[in-house]
């Protein structure tokens, strides 16, 4: 039973993990339609940031995360209004394209500045936790979740309560109708890609805390946030939460099967995904579009 | 007014003199040559290619290969080259960046071979590039001379031109187990989690054979998918069956992860270690004192205490390392074992005294040296199984060797200390 628990435990605070991977995904991809390739190598910039952060100047590394927000933030902005828009309404393997290059580009610009070595974030508090008997909810996780859900509510928040969010609603229901009557495409584009890479930000200065990063280390996050997003249902924030956190229960449990079971551990994930695309293709929150 | 016939017949000319001049000047030479005989003359470049993983995820250990055959390319090239019957022939080595891609490796294997016209060829890095490449060394019938592809897979093909220098993946952990048997209170149960790869697995299985024949149970023994960066569930399933043994067989992301896993929950074990990982510079960066105690089985270590018949003694290496690649620390088995091909390399073209690819394939097959590397032999398969690996343990930050004893330069410590009384 506490071996249960234990898991359960496990398999939701990776989920934390997945939630700030997927937010910023969903959000492009919802609003934009751009499967952003380079997702993941945003995610790494932020990584880089609060590892430069902690190892130079000794910041504790959540406090580094409202500057790698803030970075990735004015990155996703210029990013998409210099380069992204040209393609806003291109067909999708153009999308595809531009931005597995721009993954490139920025993953090989990384390996120049850092090189490949490993780097991590180890605070003091690094590998302690709660102690419940025999279960253990590591601290660095559980921040990590916590950091996941309320940046979720902040995004949620400027989504449904903030001007520019609503812009960006009513983008994502009707780009043509939006611009007859008044709205800024181009500006509102580049907040929402900024958004995005906001979010990506902070999910790497989480990843950075967990495990070991190179500038290549964030190609497989940019599958999962894809997989999190379908999970969950795409156009809806908390649907991407949920998908996150489902995520982190089945690789956990599937991680757990004896034996060589946790090989398959992924192919569980996708079959899963497999499996609400065939019974809800709308995810598990989402809504019809 | 000379007509097109004439101004052609008088190029001729010219061309005929040049050439008849040209042939006294070689003349000229070659009777210098033998009459003095005073030192080996100078022949024609021996060029070595070898495709790398200059970018993409294997730059790092491509890199150490990299200055492991720069190392020996300098000091061979300073003597003025490989002496081949008493004619000095300098060396180059051609690169190629294979964007760490076991099948571009081996289009850049042929590449090499067919347009740069290399006349022997050094390995790139990892067991699968090896594995392609050495499958066009065989069509080609050029001797390859590898130091990091250690996958038996390679060498059970029938394969006649690939050569490896370091010691066969079955070996990795075997150490390990060697020095836990002399311990007290001496261990008796394993847990292995193992990356999924073909290197991975020939290394755990291996171990844990060895290890059930030398009377220990093997509690768990769980495979995951090669690069998960996740690992809590596994490190949850060997805490459940309380090892005395952690056994990690996969990579230094992997590794990380585990023991980071282990530290958050409490899995305490006497003895802690990972195949690859802890013998680099970035384990101990990425875990700080976390990292202490964690024992790994090496190639090489810059402690070994091996009479080398040439080249540099083990200190000397050292030296020469840290001369040309200042603040980079000691060099680690990467850097040695990519030296130690080469080596192999340039004793058995010495040795076969031509530079027929097959002569010196079978001189290969013949060479028996030490160097600071260790033993250089090879069984029929082309492996070198005669050297030993050696186990390494992290204390207070730094590597030390610690099995087998003759060459140990620090005494193990043992048992590791439950992670709340570090």
């Amino acid at each position: 039973m506490a071996d249960f628990v234990q898991l359960v435990i496990l398999g939701l605070l990776a989920g934390g993990i997945y939630v700030a991977v997927g937010v910023g995904f969903g959000l492009v991809w919802g609003v934009l339609n751009i499967v952003n390739l380079s997702h993941g190598a945003l995610v790494i910039i932020g990584g880089y940031i609060t590892w430069q952060l902690f190892s130079a100047l000794h910041i504790d590394p959540f406090l580094t995360l409202p500057v790698d927000a803030v970075a990735l933030f004015v990155f996703g902005y210029l990013l998409q209004r210099g380069l992204i828009n040209r393609i806003i309404r291109a067909p999708l393997l153009f999308t595809f394209l531009l931005t597995f290059g721009v993954n490139l580009v920025i993953v090989n610009i990384l390996l120049l500045i850092f090189g490949s070595d490993f780097r991590s974030v180890t605070p003091s508090y690094s590998g302690q936790g709660i102690e419940l008997g025999p279960i253990v909810i590591p601290y660095v996780s559980l921040f990590s979740l916590a950091v996941a859900i309320a940046l979720s509510a902040a995004l949620a928040f400027i989504l449904n309560r903030t001007r520019i969010g609503l812009a960006i609603n009513a983008i994502a229901a009707d780009r043509d109708a939006a611009q007859l009557v008044g709205i800024d495409l181009r500006h509102a584009y580049a907040v929402t890609f900024g958004l995005g890479a906001a979010c990506a930000g902070v999910a790497g200065g989480l990843i950075a805390m967990i495990q070991a990063i190179t500038p290549t280390a964030g190609e497989p996050y940019t599958l999962q946030a894809f997989v999190v997003v379908i999970l969950g249902g795409l156009g809806r924030v908390s649907a991407t939460v949920v998908g996150g956190l489902a995520f982190g229960l089945v690789e956990a449990f599937g991680q757990s099967i004896p034996g060589s079971g946790s090989v398959f551990a992924n192919a569980i994930a996708f079959g899963l995904m497999v499996l609400v695309l065939v019974t809800r293709p709308q995810g598990l929150l989402g809504r019809l579009r | 007014m000379i007509t097109r016939h004439q101004l052609t017949r008088l190029i001729r000319g010219f061309e005929m003199r040049k050439w008849a001049l040209l042939a006294v000047a070689a003349l000229a030479v070659v009777a210098c040559g033998t009459s003095s005989s005073s030192g080996p003359t100078t022949g024609s470049t021996i060029t070595l290619g070898a495709p790398l993983g200059l970018t993409g995820s294997l730059t790092k250990e491509s890199t150490l290969t990299k200055q492991g055959y720069d190392l020996w390319l300098d000091w061979i090239n300073a003597k003025g080259g490989i002496v081949v019957n008493n004619v000095k022939h300098p060396v180059t080595i051609k690169y190629y960046d294979d964007t760490s891609n076991a099948n571009q490796s081996a289009v850049l294997m042929q590449k090499l071979i067919t347009e740069d016209k290399a006349n022997f060829l050094l390995g790139p890095y990892g067991s699968a590039a090896t594995a392609t490449d050495a499958a066009i060394a065989e069509q080609n019938a050029i001797p390859m001379v590898e130091a990091n592809g250690a996958a038996q897979s390679i060498f059970n093909q029938g394969y006649k031109y690939t050569f490896g220098v370091l010691s066969p993946a079955n070996k990795y952990l075997q150490g390990v187990i060697d020095l836990a048997l002399t311990l007290t209170p001496r261990p008796a149960s394993v847990a292995m989690l193992s990356a999924d790869d073909n290197f991975s697995l020939e290394v755990a299985n291996a171990v844990v054979a060895y290890a059930t024949t030398k009377g220990m149970s093997v509690a768990v023994f769980k495979k995951y998918k090669n690069g998960t960066t996740n690992l809590t569930a596994e490190v949850q399933a060997a805490k459940a069956v309380n090892p005395d043994i952690v056994l990690n067989s996969g990579h230094l992301q992997e590794a990380i992860a585990i023991n980071k896993a282990a530290k958050e929950q409490k899995l305490n074990a006497k003895l802690f270690a990972y195949s690859v990982g802890p013998s680099t510079p970035d384990f101990i960066a990425a875990l700080g004192k976390d990292a202490n105690f964690v024992f790994d089985g090496s190639q090489w270590t810059p402690q070994v205490k091996y009479t080398p018949a040439f080249y540099l003694t083990v200190a000397q290496y050292v030296a020469a390392y840290k001369a040309k690649y200042p603040g980079l620390g000691d060099p680690d088995y990467h850097v040695a074992e990519s030296t130690a091909a080469c080596l192999a390399l340039e004793r058995a073209i010495e040795n076969a005294g031509s530079l027929d690819p097959k002569k010196v394939r079978d001189a290969l097959a013949g060479l028996d040296v030490t160097v600071f590397f260790g033993q250089v032999k090879f069984d029929a398969r082309g492996i070198n199984i005669y050297k030993p690996m050696v186990v390494e343990q992290i204390q207070d930050g730094v590597h030390h060797t610690v099995y087998p004893q003759d060459i140990a330069d620090a005494k193990p410590m043992y048992p590791t200390p439950a992670w709340d009384q570090r």
